[in-house]
């Protein structure tokens, strides 16, 4: 009941609609947020976290092929596996892999930046051929690593025997070091134009005369890089290191591709892990809990990045 | 909008009552032989002379069991599959095979088939699935390899077998002169199998491993032996096993018969190829032993209640695909052997040279013990890893045998 006169004049003049909703035009506005969300919201129920679900619900099992009907067992997969030292092994391989791919995706992919960054002829060219490596399916590019490494036809055999470096073809992919070493650089063959594309644009926003000025000053490039463009490149560094990170622990195709996981199992990945357990071994209990782990994983690097992410929206 | 949905909804309806009807009336073949160019051909012609509808659904070789594993979870399985012999305990599992012994009658099946072969589909009393082609792992040899490397006697002992390695080492340029398989835990497995047999290691005894014995031991140490001098080569996996040997680099390798056809198509020589390829009985260690192979097969299963009588479209197309004419073509076409009593006394089988030699080879064939576990894939994985490890040099031989054995052991134990 309005005490004040002009409270009773406002009420009559500016009377809502009949058709207005509950919460006025804020609420209306957060129902309409909710509503573009939905589409992806339900995508991404449907794709992503029913099968997470899922998955997380069957660590809980045993469901192998022969056990027509998953039977609860609580914890004991989770146990049983942080007791197997294959397990901690494919941890361990999984860190060395993913430690160096970021590494020298994130070393070359800058490199590769900073040389397109200069001005010279081609250079457009060169910026389109370097992005080959990325529109590549991986399986392909980890054929064709594979049959550079092959120890009959391979061409580095070829070129390491034409030079005398070797007396016999060499089966580099059947010793740990040379396996794994294969399949970092297929991953950071792929990685490099990716990241290459996050340095370019941040360089763009470099400015160039800030460089010219501390070359005036007597500034060589180590100095240079130090810097100025690694400062200035702190925050894109910050976020590919991260979605690298991210990348690599989900790896699976061109490390499958190439070595399958081993030899014996020198690049078992957690990924390839999981897909032994579920189609080698028909575990599905056991995939799952690796996968749990696996995506534990790659929580924490997700989860920074995200807080990365919302800082800058904020 | 409202008659969008409507029309939307009617099209999806209508699609899926389409979709129900055909599937209906087409039986649904599973296959991995109409993914491979030496089948496919031969698939298409089994099938145009059935009198129905059969929808192939090819897959390749390795990924059809996952593809049927998959299936059965989604409860989407075919109604006819092509399996492999020593996958069948595996899928028995599954529990939707239908036991034919019902649908077909047991005395009708025994006069088709051998009762050797037969079995092959049988687990525990219920035959879950009828025998198509059959045969050995066996050994075939190279005799052009061996005549260029100056080998004038097929070998019998492991000595003997060893001295011809040699000599083809030493004599054709780039040549790995025994295509061991040394990539891929399933096919190390059988090579293995076969060495660990001749070197008189049972692997499994009474449902217990047995690998670290001294012929466990000296199994390991002769395959590490074979790799380090350059007898043997890493990175080897059946399929190049079959281009080796095929392209004149490779003297011995275990195959199925389908080793002809695969030597035909990879040679790019056709038949002209025949005369060099001869299966051969394996080495043995001491002259008098039994020449080692495992019994080797495809079979065929039926899915689903629906499909359990003698007058559905499933039941029809596999007993065409067994009929005298359509399997005596299929069988010589791929150089292997019919499974029926029939096929068998063809003249086209018997007339082949190959077909021959090859019974005659196979002595004695034994089961594919690790096939038949529940965790066989956990078993034939255990065995590779360390048998990799023993030739690779991460591990010596003894060292490997050991591991092995306490793994196999946690393994079997769960």
């Amino acid at each position: 009941m309005p005490t004040d006169l002009s409270q009773a004049a406002d009420a009559r003049t500016f009377r809502p609609s009949p058709h207005a909703k509950r919460g006025g035009l804020r609420a209306g506005q957060g129902r309409f947020g909710v509503m573009l969300l939905l589409p992806a919201l339900i995508a991404f129920s449907l794709i992503v976290l029913s099968p997470f679900v899922q998955a997380l619900g069957l660590s809980l099992y045993k469901y192998t092929i022969s056990t027509p009907e998953p039977i609860f067992v609580g914890l004991a997969n989770f146990k049983k596996l942080l007791a197997d030292p294959t397990v901690r092994g494919s941890f361990v391989t999984t860190a060395v892999y993913v430690f160096f791919t970021t590494f020298f995706s994130i070393t070359l992919g800058l490199a590769w930046a900073i040389i397109l960054n200069e001005p010279f002829k081609g250079r457009n060219a060169l910026r389109g051929i370097s992005l080959l490596p990325w529109i590549m399916p991986a399986t392909v590019s980890a054929f064709i690593f594979g049959w550079i490494f092959n120890s009959r036809y391979g061409v580095l055999n070829a070129v390491a025997m034409e030079f005398g470096f070797i007396e016999h073809p060499q089966a580099w992919l059947s010793t740990t070091s040379g396996a794994m070493t294969a399949i970092v650089m297929v991953k950071v063959w792929l990685s490099i134009p990716l990241f290459m594309s996050f340095f370019l644009a941040g360089l763009a926003s470099m400015d160039r005369e800030q460089i010219e000025a501390a070359r005036v000053d007597g500034a060589g490039n180590y100095n240079v890089l130090k810097d100025h463009i690694l400062p200035h490149l702190r925050p894109v560094i910050l976020v590919v290191v991260v979605l690298g990170m991210i990348g690599n622990l989900q790896q699976f195709d061109s490390i499958y591709a190439l070595t399958g996981g081993g030899p014996v199992r020198a690049t078992s990945v957690l990924s390839v892990e999981v897909y032994r357990r579920a189609f080698e071994q028909w575990d599905i209990g056991m995939a799952a809990t690796i996968g749990v782990l696996w995506v534990a994983t790659i929580l924490p690097p997700a989860y920074f990045y995200l807080r990365q992410l919302m800082k800058g929206a904020e | 909008m409202r008659h969008f949905f409507k029309k939307a909804a009617g099209v999806v309806t209508a699609a899926a009552l389409t979709a129900g009807a055909a599937s209906a009336d087409t039986v649904e073949f599973m296959n991995w032989l109409g993914a491979e160019e030496t089948g496919k051909d031969t698939l298409a012609q089994m099938v145009a002379s059935f009198d129905g509808e059969v929808d192939i659904q090819p897959y390749a070789w390795g990924d059809l069991p996952k593809n049927l594993f998959l299936r059965a979870r989604s409860k989407t399985l075919p109604d006819v599959s092509q399996i492999q012999g020593r996958m069948l305990p595996t899928f028995a599992s599954i529990g939707e095979m239908v036991d034919l012994n019902e649908v077909i009658g047991k005395e009708k099946l025994q006069e088709i088939f051998p009762a050797s072969f037969l079995a092959m589909g049988d687990i525990d009393g219920k035959q879950l699935a009828l025998p198509w082609i059959g045969g050995t792992i066996g050994w075939v040899a190279n005799m052009e390899v061996l005549e260029a490397a100056g080998v004038a006697e097929i070998p019998t002992t492991v000595d003997e077998f060893k001295a011809a390695l040699i000599a083809v080492r030493d004599n054709v340029p780039n040549s790995v002169p025994y295509a061991l398989a040394t990539k891929n835990n399933n096919s190390i497995l059988l090579d293995y199998l076969i060495w660990s047999w001749t070197f008189g290691s049972d692997v499994i005894v009474d449902g217990k491993p047995m690998v670290n014995g001294p012929e466990g031991k000296a199994t390991l140490a002769f395959l590490t032996e074979l790799v380090q001098e350059r007898m043997a080569a890493p990175e080897i996996d059946r399929p190049d096993s079959r281009r080796l040997f095929a392209q004149g680099a490779s003297a011995f390798y275990l195959d199925a018969p389908v080793a002809r056809t695969f030597a035909r198509k990879f040679s790019g020589r056709d038949m002209e190829i025949d005369p060099a390829v001869k299966p051969i009985q394996g080495p043995v260690l001491n002259a008098g032993d039994t020449p080692q192979s495992i019994q080797w097969g495809h079979v065929i299963a039926i899915f689903g209640e629906e499909n359990a009588t003698p007058d559905s479209d499933a039941v029809k197309f596999v007993m065409h695909l067994l009929s005298d004419d359509v399997l005596v073509d299929y069988a010589s076409n791929q150089g292997v052997l019919p499974t029926t009593k029939n096929g068998l006394a063809s003249d086209a089988i018997n007339g082949d040279a190959y077909l021959k030699d090859w019974a005659a080879a196979s002595v004695a064939p034994r089961r594919n013990t690790i096939a038949s576990l529940e965790n066989g894939g956990e078993v034939a994985g255990i065995i590779g890893e360390e048998v990799q490890s023993a030739i690779l040099g991460q591990k010596t031989p003894d060292q490997a045998a050991d591991d092995m054995q306490a793994r196999l052991e946690a393994a079997m134990a769960n």
